[in-house]
């Protein structure tokens, strides 16, 4: 192939006579195939690590693809969110591969504009090397597109059984051709390497020839200081960094997680192309800081690199965001399964009976004393109450002020609960009475300062304002905040919850939790019989049995686990291979420099240790901002993990804080390693 | 007084694989005194760079000594090299080896910094140094913004901030076009009468020609020298180019 293209130049370079005539948009199609194909070839040392970097890329928005649509995890429990959050990863991923491929793809065909600059002058006008180079796009999308879902498909069947195996998880998930994810794949790529040829085209048809022959020699310009990206760049992540801190509401936790991210995303851009520049220049007009042994080629050097390497170590930056993230908030939901059971499952049993009328109510209580009798279980710490429940939005001392289905404020939406006095008084030991238009309040998180409340267009007033409520526990904890009223009787309850319920799960209810007391076997099988009795004689009931719903909780905590821990590794992987190749590539780079200085009289120890810092300060930059990240992260994590009903602050702050830890000593390994590979290539 | 003095300096590379020896430099002996400008000129393969690495201490002679100041550079630790020869000598290269990250006055202050001087003795150094070789108005400038020329005398400044015993060049017009040569010539002999000793190897009979005397190196020897003397620049043209003839021929003279 590639004899055939030198005859091809020389036939038309060469020799003049009949073939010097062939101008050059008679070359045919085979022509400019070959033609790729041979630059592809030729280039290789440039273009394989291109080509893995699209292909890697390709396979990891494809697995993040096919497991968003696993149905495996489509029926797990709070499967919704899931979907959601892989929705934003996903996004995030496409981001930024859009952004490295674009960037990868610029600083290739640079390179290579001395090569078009010489096919220019052997007589393919601008045309011709776009079609050139079409064909070479064509060629790089279909080997990339390929190749990554194919890689996609086998690594991520693989990643699923070795994972699975690893974490012990009886998780019902299987890794499927997903059709849908590999359609959207190739769409996004095929885009992307659309743009990166139109780059191409542009760069080549914006140059004259003797410009192209030149362009790889142009020198690097010393970078300029952009106060207004950097500028952008500190607001952007200011602005996601508050809009972390003043999100404390698990429902809009997770669209605003979005925001925040690209925010986030933005902001460490444009602070690693712009402001560390800005930082580098600050450093080196402070003379007595910058010529000193030990900073002065590093200030130098790195502001040097600092412009070719800023999306890098931003790209170095974000996929650690993303490892830390993912695997330290599926890990707390992991350990924090017990905490969440805790919460919404407390007693043995918990169940439900809809509508909660008298002879209902009284139904169930026959029911659950016969079969306990029956099976010879005890029933002990019995908590039960009726409950009108009310989900709507509150403000100050008006509920149902003014709900409109278009845009609630997710910050004002409550879960009310009312119960009756005589629950109430039972609860409590008390005998406390009301009149028809008297509320007892409590309100676990804030304060209220009104002595009246409005629901909808009636008024109640508030008789006190408890300080403590017993009762608390029976709430769902599905994160909603909470106020608690006690009314005089329940028919006022169930009117009232008739009348305002918007949500399918607003009604009155009785719920009835207790312990049962006995042999293992027996209490067994006491539960299983009074769930089947109130499904059969009373029908619109719901029972859970707190083991049943341990096993089932570990089962989906652990799947999230699982894609915490998948989806991180891929992450980690793309990452490790960024820094191997950058560290490499830029070893090659460096080389001639640290061969002048070795002549201009610097010993092999001051170049050890030059090294060493300078790779070190590059390295730990995008380790610590991620780190910054994450901490200003944690508390928006907090609230998604409430939409799964956990709060357990200890718990995730220990979780990610390990997190952080296991993989920084994972980073210092991979430093240890690319910075000896880069040593041996410049010594 | 003497600077530099060469006394029997031979040099043997053995291949790889052990069996073939090639002898770079046989038997080599000459010596430098205070304030003179020397030029060595050789064909390619005639030892000149072979020597000029062994004078940098950038590689060790087989035998034979090489004493700089009455120091014999065989007897510094390998350890205190670098900063003996950063403190000691001075270098002009022919591909000028400046750092392209480094703007020219930065380029100039690294062996002082390596050494660790302060910014304000460093500065106070450079400012009559960049005044003689005229590039006062380019300090801030980048190695690929400025001409060759431009690039080489600031390689030169570099090299004379340290107030080295001698300056080593090696080829430095070789890369520089006939008006860029004459200059830096120009400014070789300008530092030269000021007092610099200067030891420069060369292919271009004009570059040797404003030496003070000239040493032909042949098959690993001194072959012949020339004494500038009274002679002019074109007198000394003439008489390094008879010799280099001579020297080609086969030396039947």
């Amino acid at each position: 192939m590639r004899m055939e293209f030198e005859e091809n130049i020389d036939a038309k370079s060469g020799r003049p006579g009949e073939e010097y005539n062939m101008h050059a948009h008679r070359f045919n199609l085979g022509f400019y195939m070959k033609l790729a194909a041979t630059n592809l070839y030729k280039n290789g040392k440039a273009y394989i690590p291109y080509l893995l970097t699209c292909i890697f890329t390709i396979l990891m928005y494809y697995v993040m693809g096919a497991i968003a649509r696993n149905e495996g995890l489509q029926e797990m429990r709070g499967a919704e969110t899931m979907r959601s959050v892989m929705q934003v990863a996903m996004i995030i991923t496409g981001i930024f591969a859009t952004i490295f491929l674009l960037y990868t793809n610029s600083i290739l065909i640079k390179q290579r504009k001395k090569e078009l600059g010489l096919y220019h002058v052997l007589g393919l006008d601008k045309g011709n090397l776009a079609r050139m180079l079409a064909w070479e796009s064509v060629y790089t999308a279909v080997v990339s597109l390929v190749a990554g879902i194919l890689g996609g498909i086998v690594l991520g069947k693989l990643m699923f059984l070795v994972l699975l195996k690893m974490i012990q998880i009886p998780v019902p998930l299987a890794f499927s051709i997903e059709m849908s994810a590999v359609v959207e794949s190739v769409e996004l790529f095929v885009g992307i390497f659309f743009l990166s040829f139109l780059w191409n085209v542009w760069q080549v048809g914006r140059t004259n020839p003797i410009e192209l022959l030149h362009g790889s020699q142009e020198g690097e310009r010393e970078p300029k200081t952009k106060l207004l990206a950097t500028a952008i760049g500190i607001l952007t992540l200011g602005f996601g960094y508050y809009i972390a801190q003043v999100t404390d509401n698990p429902l809009s936790a997770v669209s605003n997680v979005f925001f925040a991210v690209i925010l986030v995303i933005i902001g460490t851009y444009a602070i690693f192309m712009a402001g560390s520049i800005a930082l580098l220049k600050c450093l080196k007009k402070w003379k007595n800081y910058y010529y000193q042994t030990k900073h002065f080629t590093n200030v130098a050097g790195m502001l040097y690199r600092m412009k070719q390497n800023a999306v890098g170590l931003a790209n170095i930056c974000i996929m650690s965001c993303a490892v830390l993230s993912l695997i330290s908030v599926t890990l707390s939901l992991y350990l924090g399964a017990e905490d969440i059971l805790q919460t919404r499952y407390p007693r043995d049993y918990t169940g439900y009976v809809y509508q909660a009328e008298e002879e209902r109510v009284e139904l169930e209580q026959q029911i659950v004393k016969e079969e306990a009798e029956r099976a010879g279980v005890e029933i002990a710490n019995r908590v039960s109450c009726h409950i009108g429940s009310i989900t709507t939005l509150r403000d100050e001392n008006h509920l149902l002020g003014e709900l409109d289905d278009s845009q609630p404020n997710l910050d004002s939406i409550y879960g009310v609960y009312v119960i009756p006095i005589e629950d109430y008084n039972k609860a409590e030991g008390k005998s406390e009475s009301l009149e028809t238009d008297e509320v007892l309040l409590y309100l676990p998180e804030g304060s209220f300062s009104q002595e009246t409340l409005w629901i909808g267009e009636t008024e109640w007033k508030v008789k006190e304002k408890l300080e403590t409520f017993s009762l608390e526990k029976m709430s769902e904890g599905m994160g909603l905040k909470m106020i608690w009223l006690v009314m005089d009787s329940k028919d006022t309850i169930a009117s009232l919850a008739a009348q305002y319920g918007r949500l399918w799960s607003d009604s009155f209810f009785y719920k009835d939790t207790f312990d049962l007391v006995g042999d293992a076997k027996a209490r067994e099988s006491a539960w299983q019989s009074i769930s089947q009795r109130l499904s059969g004689e009373l029908g619109n009931v719901s029972s859970y049995w707190q083991e049943e719903r341990r096993e089932s909780y570990y089962i989906s905590n652990g799947g999230y686990l699982f894609v915490g821990v998948f989806v991180g590794t891929l992450f980690l992987v793309g990452m490790v291979l960024i820094i191997y190749y950058k560290q490499i590539s830029e070893g090659y780079d460096d080389k001639a420099r640290y061969q002048i200085m070795k002549k201009v009289g610097m010993n092999r120890r001051e170049i050890k240790s030059t090294i060493h810092s300078q790779v070190l300060t590059l390295f730990f930059l995008p380790l610590g901002m991620a780190i910054l990240h994450i901490a200003f992260a944690f508390r928006m994590f907090g609230q998604v993990l409430k939409a799964f009903s956990l709060s357990n602050t200890m718990l995730e702050f220990y979780c990610t804080a390990g997190t952080a830890a296991v993989f920084t000593l994972f980073y210092i390994g991979v430093f240890f390693l690319t910075s000896r590979e880069y040593y041996r290539i410049v010594r | 007084m003497t600077v530099l003095e060469v006394q029997n300096v031979k040099k043997i590379y053995t291949t790889r694989n052990g069996g073939n020896q090639v002898e770079a430099l046989k038997d080599v002996n000459f010596s430098v005194e205070t304030g003179e400008f020397v030029a060595i000129m050789g064909e390619s393969g005639s030892g000149k760079t072979t020597l000029l690495n062994i004078l940098a201490a950038l590689d060790k002679p087989t035998g034979g000594r090489v004493r700089l100041n009455g120091q014999d550079l065989s007897q510094v630790k390998d350890k205190e090299m670098a900063a003996f020869r950063r403190e000691n000598l001075g270098f002009v290269f022919q591909d000028f080896n400046l750092l392209d990250t480094f703007s020219l006055e930065d380029n100039i202050y690294l062996p002082l910094v390596l050494a660790g001087q302060k910014h304000v003795v460093m500065a106070k150094r450079l400012w009559p140094i960049a005044q003689e070789l005229g590039i006062t108005s380019l300090l801030k400038k980048y190695p690929y913004e400025v001409s060759g020329g431009q690039k080489q005398r600031a390689a030169v400044a570099r090299a004379l901030i340290t107030k080295p015993q001698i300056i080593l060049a090696d080829e430095p017009t070789g890369a520089l076009d006939s008006k860029a040569s004459d200059e830096l010539m120009r400014i070789f002999g300008q530092i030269n009468q000021e007092g610099q000793t200067i030891l420069m190897v060369t292919h271009s009979v004009k570059a040797a020609s404003h030496a003070g005397r000239v040493l032909f190196i042949k098959d690993g020897e001194v072959f012949h020298q020339i004494y500038r003397g009274n002679q002019s620049d074109e007198e000394m043209y003439q008489k390094i180019s008879a010799s280099l003839t001579v020297l080609m021929t086969g030396g039947e003279q």
